[in-house]
């Protein structure tokens, strides 16, 4: 590899960011209205959109159904134009599948499913835009999805992916970064317990740095968490300006 | 921060054009490293300081062509911009990026980065329909306008360029921002020798502009398919060298694990088409040719003895290209005008010799071209195009006339490394003393312990010391190595550190060396002299006086005061119990004196015992002896040389060596178990097989058997291969086997893993360098690392590593290059020595030129000897130009007749007229040595033939004077190694069955073996010296 310098000496990132800076995160909710909950979130060049359904009664097989909690269902998928070059992308490819679970997991962990027993919950996300992270944007938006929609959760889940490049961890990768070679790390949390809800990491990582990028990783998810916190209360704001009137 | 998106137009894998967005974040602070500052920077690190009349901000074109004149330190207050230095990285690649990023991190030199593309308003995005250049230029002058208005007009900016447009476009723009091309002329004027660098540099660039087009070369493959080709095993990879002698070149692949057995002995490349410019010791990419195309190597001596003077085939390739460039300075000669080159066509450029025969000429644009002539020259290489037979190049600096005397010795310093500037001494003489504080700190040993150092003599830089006592009346002994601390003075960072960093170690050449501290350090305040209060920092251990296996260990920061400075044949004398006058006592009463004496030598005994002890528990596990050729030039006053002396090995050589190796192995497991992947370490790794073919061939030819399976083997069958007729063999062989080896490295151990720690030479499974801080950089790094050890384990300070393991294999890295370079530049010496030595004498008439020889290696035309008496090795040839051979007449004198010459396995026969001669391996011979002289390359000494019987010089051989004592004193030791032996298996195996313990002979040295022992020995005139591929201490 002609070689990328992802850290420069001066501590500059490829993209003008230094070692813990976040990408800049937008967001919207309840961007459909038939839905029961939905959101749009950038972070960075990274577009999601997430929409929820439910929580309704079990559809299809109903032996899946659970006496005392609510199933979640997850699914995601990338649009066709999402990348530099158009690819079509099949439902159900071992990708989308993977990432599908964990979402799933993610938010097992962090929805109150006890509330909605014999029901199910659908929450589906489609990345628009991809520049890495892919997975953090689609947890970040579906959370907002999902208070969007009003299930109850235990906290925000919020997912940061953390690299490690020059014995220093580097938050939120872009699409170059992780392409660079970078071992990574994704993990969720729920920022006021500090709980983790998944970590998932497949590169090759000395033990001895694996605290100090969860660490990093931690901080900035509740960086995100932040971020996430401000949008939803000035989208309520503006939703019960709306309803006075 | 504001977020911006950067549009790119980016080739994809296949080809295909994409459109990639890329964010880009702008800020509003970004550090301006310069002391005016005004809006509080977060500037940290190097600052530009204020008093300067301007700040420099040079332009891409100028950071990529002429970054050599930017590297001079008068230039001061140069801002560097982050557009400049992607553009460098881009177009020239890792390397000079890579010299770059050392320029700003150097704290000597007053250059600044400024990231000004990720400055919200210095930085602009590129226009549509706007070429790259003009792209660049604005930005680069943004930056400069963002300077000048951030200093509150406080600096004015010079922005310099090459481009005149600019000049035009932006020059009236701003009334502080200067824009100006011709920059040197206008405000340094007084830099001679940049100016020089300057026009060497822009003529070089503009004759590349106007080369022709006539290829001479194939192109080089770009980088991907070299990847590609790479991984998929279509071309290999590895490093090019060259032949001194022939027109050949073999690339060495890395890693042993070559599937295909074909290339385990490396890839032959011949001739200048197929090497397609590359040049010795680049990294390269080749092509295997078809099978039938594959050639042997040359083994005639002479060049052009044509195709039938190969070895068997091997693998044989194209170079497809290159990966990196292995181009430093090199010194050229430029020839004398005698119109032998074709100048007439442009007599600007000049095709010069270098030094090195295996670089090839260089072509030089410059317009000095009469004033160089016949001048020595230091010049690097720009680039070689494949429109061009030779390489371009510009000059760096004049050396001095070809001949000159001094000259001589730039050569082999500026040859083999970078420059060997003359340090400046910043620590300011002043009357020291030991701080009190420090006195406290430490532990002082000054009253409690006999210290002393043995050193050659002459020495002025002690940096180890020993000593030895006994403990708890008798049971326990107590050894102590003690070790200069360098780095109490020495901090990291500072100065005097940066500069030994540079230089890694200290050369020490065949009658002089260049100090790697400066004088006031390593030869005072460091030097561990006599009599003197000194730092020093210690490893103590108290092993059992009996077993000798150590019991506990003390690493430590001491107080010593070394009571005497004995030399090697001082300490030897002692020890054989010989009258020797020591300088300490010489003032002293007779009484007392005896009494010190006893103890001195009392003290030498258990030393020597406890180091035989080691000594045999390495050789237990496979440590090996090997031989090199060592002269030492004896100078009288004048500098003429009087005598080529080989090296005496003595026993106390080995003593101490054995201690020093002692203690780095215990410094090596201790800084190992404290920092796992941040040590600093030294492996050696095992040799390949292969180089052991000659070696092991010329051993049969004598009846030896060579097993080189592992160094125990390869060790115990070189004790075994040696000839009571004749001593020289085994040296011989050893000799051999040494060349075999591979090179012993430093490494940072988070790089490797843990079996790959050992050293093959030493048999230890961990090493390191520590007992030379003031001639050695890494042995610096490694007491620090110590130090911080240390202090984690009382809690003090920090405790953490030296430094980051990248920035150590970096470190590492570096140390080795030096380090090579330092022995090429030992080996120049000692040849160049050679060479003036013998250049005085006339070889017809002068008996010190004939000299008897030794046959090691039997070639197509001619043989390869060595000359005990100068440590000379060299061809020597039985056929020459005209066809003649060499025939032996009957009284064993030589003459050139025509004949014919036939090679054998393990002789050579030439036949002519009035009969045959054979020489065979290992026969001794008498040459004449001569001095071959040219005006452009190196002084190489000649051997010729005289006869075909051994020499025997006028004055018969003294008798060693310590053959006797040292005959007892290998007994001993051979008696000891084989009681360890013994007592090892008993403690492997200490159940033997019945019929073993009945039958089998015991282990333990009986009178008979001791007696067999010793007639064998005493038909050797004296053991080889025990010299290891990796002494521990110095020579």
């Amino acid at each position: 590899m002609a070689g990328l310098e992802l850290l420069s000496d001066q501590g500059y990132r490829i993209d003008g960011r230094k070692a813990t800076e976040l990408r800049k995160v937008q967001a919207r909710m309840g961007v459909f209205a038939q839905a029961d909950g939905s959101a749009y979130l950038e972070q960075g060049n990274t577009k999601a959109l997430a929409v929820v359904y439910g929580p309704h009664e079990m559809r299809g097989s109903r032996s899946r159904t659970r006496h005392d909690r609510a199933v979640i269902n997850c699914q995601y998928s990338m649009a066709t134009f999402s990348t530099a070059e158009r690819k079509r992308r099949p439902h159900g490819d071992r990708k989308s599948t993977e990432m599908s679970l964990h979402l799933k997991q993610t938010f097992e962990a962090a929805i109150m499913t006890q509330l909605y027993p014999r029901s199910q919950i659908d929450i589906y996300v489609k990345i628009l835009q991809s520049d890495g992270g892919n997975y953090s944007v689609c947890v970040n938006a579906a959370t907002l999805a999902v208070i969007d929609a009003g299930i109850p959760m235990r906290d925000y889940v919020c997912a940061c992916t953390v690299g490690f490049v020059d014995e220093s961890p580097l938050a939120d990768l872009c699409y170059a970064e992780e392409s660079g070679g970078v071992s990574s790390l994704a993990l969720a949390l729920l920022p006021r317990s500090g709980q983790i809800a998944l970590l998932q990491m497949d590169a090759r990582l000395h033990q001895d740095n694996l605290d100090s990028m969860i660490e990093a990783a931690m901080t900035a998810c509740k960086g995100v968490s932040k971020v996430l916190d401000e949008v939803v209360r000035q989208h309520l704001q503006e939703v019960s300006v709306l309803s006075r009137e | 921060m504001i977020k911006t998106e950067k549009i790119l137009h980016l080739k994809s894998y296949r080809g295909k054009k994409v459109r990639v967005v890329r964010e880009h974040y702008l800020r509003e602070q970004v550090p301006c490293y310069s002391l005016l500052c005004q809006a509080d920077c977060d500037n940290d690190g190097k600052v530009l300081p204020g008093d300067l009349s301007h700040y420099v901000v040079p332009d891409v074109g100028v950071v990529v062509d002429y970054l050599e004149i930017l590297e001079f330190r008068e230039l001061r207050g140069v801002v560097f911009t982050q557009t400049a230095c992607q553009a460098l990285q881009h177009s020239k690649g890792r390397r000079q990026y890579n010299r770059l990023r050392n320029l700003l991190k150097d704290p000597r030199h007053d250059c600044v980065l400024f990231v000004n593309e990720f400055q919200e308003h210095s930085y602009c995005p590129r226009e549509k329909g706007e070429s790259q250049e003009q792209w660049h230029t604005r930005c680069v002058y943004s930056a400069a306008v963002w300077y000048y208005n951030h200093l509150a007009g406080m600096m004015d900016v010079v922005m310099i360029t090459e481009d005149q447009d600019a000049v035009v476009r932006y020059g009236a723009l701003n009334p502080g921002v200067y824009v100006m091309t011709d920059f040197l002329q206008v405000l340094r004027p007084e830099l001679q020798a940049a100016h020089e660098l300057y026009g060497s540099v822009s003529q070089a660039l503009r004759e590349k502009e106007s080369e022709g087009s006539q290829r001479e070369f194939a192109e080089h493959l770009p980088a991907e398919v070299l990847e590609a080709g790479i991984k998929s095993g279509r071309y290999v990879q590895g490093t090019l060298n060259i032949n001194k002698h022939h027109n050949e070149g073999v690339v060495t692949t890395e890693g042993l694990s070559n599937k295909d057995a074909d290339l385990s002995c490396g890839v032959l490349v011949c001739g200048g088409k197929n090497r397609n410019r590359a040049t010795h010791g680049d990294v390269v990419v080749v092509e295997l040719l078809p099978r039938s195309e594959w050639r042997g190597k040359v083994t005639a001596l002479a060049e052009g003895q044509g195709e039938e003077s190969e070895s068997k085939p091997m693998a044989t390739g194209r170079v497809v290209g290159i990966l990196q460039r292995n181009w430093r300075d090199f010194v050229v000669t430029f020839p004398p005008r005698d119109g032998t080159q074709s100048q007439s066509r442009n007599s600007q450029r000049i095709l010069a010799v270098p030094w090195d025969h295996r670089i090839p000429k260089i072509r030089i644009s410059t317009q000095h071209a009469d004033a160089l002539q016949d001048h020595r020259v230091v010049v690097r290489i720009d680039s070689w195009e494949s429109t061009s037979l030779y390489p371009n190049g510009h000059s760096v600096r004049v050396l001095g006339r070809a001949g000159e005397p001094g000259v001589t010795w730039w050569l082999v310093s500026v040859c083999v490394c970078s420059q060997l500037r003359e340090m400046p001494v910043n620590s300011p003489e002043r009357p020291w003393r030991v701080d009190p504080a420090q006195a406290a700190a430490r532990r002082d040993l000054r009253e409690s312990h006999l210290v002393f150092s043995i050193d050659p003599r002459g020495c002025e830089d002690v940096d180890d010391t020993l000593s030895v006592r006994s403990l708890a009346g008798g049971t326990l002994l107590e050894l102590g190595v003690h070790i200069a601390d360098v780095t109490h003075f020495v901090t990291e960072g500072s100065l005097t550190d940066l500069e030994a960093r540079l230089r890694a170690t200290t050369y020490y050449l065949a009658d002089r060396r260049y100090d790697m501290l400066p004088a006031v350090l390593s030869a005072d305040l460091c030097s561990l002299l006599g009599g003197v209060d000194r730092y020093a920092m210690s490893v103590m251990w108290q092993l059992d006086a009996h077993t000798l296996t150590v019991r506990d260990v003390w690493f430590g920061r001491t107080l010593i005061r070394s009571s005497y400075q004995l030399h090697y044949e001082l300490a030897q004398a002692l020890l054989d119990g010989e009258p020797a006058e020591v300088p300490e006592l010489t003032q002293l009463g007779c009484e007392e004196k005896d009494a010190k004496l006893a103890e001195l030598s009392q003290a030498l005994e258990t030393l020597t015992h406890v180091a035989r002890h080691l000594r045999a528990q390495r050789d237990q596990g496979g440590a090996l002896e090997l031989e090199g050729v060592e002269v030492r030039a004896q100078l009288d006053e004048e500098k003429n040389i009087t005598a080529l002396v080989p090296r005496q090995p003595l026993e106390v050589h080995e003593t101490v060596a054995e201690c020093m190796i002692y203690a780095n192995h215990w410094v090596a497991r201790k800084i190992q178990e404290a920092f796992p992947h941040q040590a600093l370490l030294r492996r050696h790794p095992p040799p390949r097989q292969e180089f052991f073919i000659q070696l092991a061939e010329s051993a049969t030819a004598k009846g030896f058997t060579i097993d080189t399976r592992t160094n125990k083997a390869l060790a115990d069958s070189l004790d075994r291969a040696v000839d009571p007729q004749d001593p020289l063999v085994n040296r011989l062989l050893r000799m051999m086997a040494t060349t075999a080896m591979s090179q012993a490295v430093y490494f940072s151990t988070g790089l490797q893993s843990q079996d790959q720690y050992y050293h093959y030479g030493l048999a230890l499974d961990r090493y390191t360098h520590f007992t030379s801080p003031i001639r050695r950089y890494a042995d610096m790094v490694v007491h620090r690392l110590l130090a911080a050890a240390l202090n984690a384990e009382q809690g003090v300070g920090p405790g953490t590593a030296v430094a980051s393991n990248r920035e150590l294999e970096e470190l590492a890295r570096h140390i080795n290059q030096k380090n090579r370079a330092a022995q090429e530049a030992q080996k120049l010496s000692t040849v160049l020595f050679q060479c003036l030595y013998f250049k005085e004498r006339d070889p017809q008439t002068d008996p010190c030129c004939t000299a008897d020889a030794i046959i090691y290696s039997i070639k197509k035309d001619g043989l390869l000897v060595f000359v005990p008496q100068y440590g000379v090795k060299g061809p020597v040839y039985l056929k020459n130009r005209e066809g003649l051979v060499v025939a032996v007449g009957q009284d064993g004198s030589c003459e050139w007749q025509s004949g014919s010459i036939r090679r054998h396995s393990d002789h050579i026969t030439t036949s002519c007229g009035c009969g045959t001669s054979t020489f065979r391996l290992f026969n001794h011979i008498t040459v004449r040595i001569s001095v071959h002289s040219t005006s452009c390359h190196a002084d190489s000494v000649k051997l010729e033939v005289v006869g075909n019987k051994p020499h025997y010089s006028a004055e018969p051989q003294q008798p060693h004077p310590q053959g006797r004592s040292q005959l007892v004193q290998e007994v001993v030791r051979l008696a000891e190694e084989a009681n360890q032996q013994a007592l090892e298996k008993k403690a492997r195996r200490p159940k033997l069955s019945r019929e073993e313990r009945e039958f089998s002979q015991s282990k333990t040295p009986n009178l008979y073996s001791l007696l067999e022992e010793v007639r064998e020995l005493a038909l050797l005139d004296r053991e080889p010296a025990a010299q290891n591929a990796d002494p521990g201490h110095k020579r």
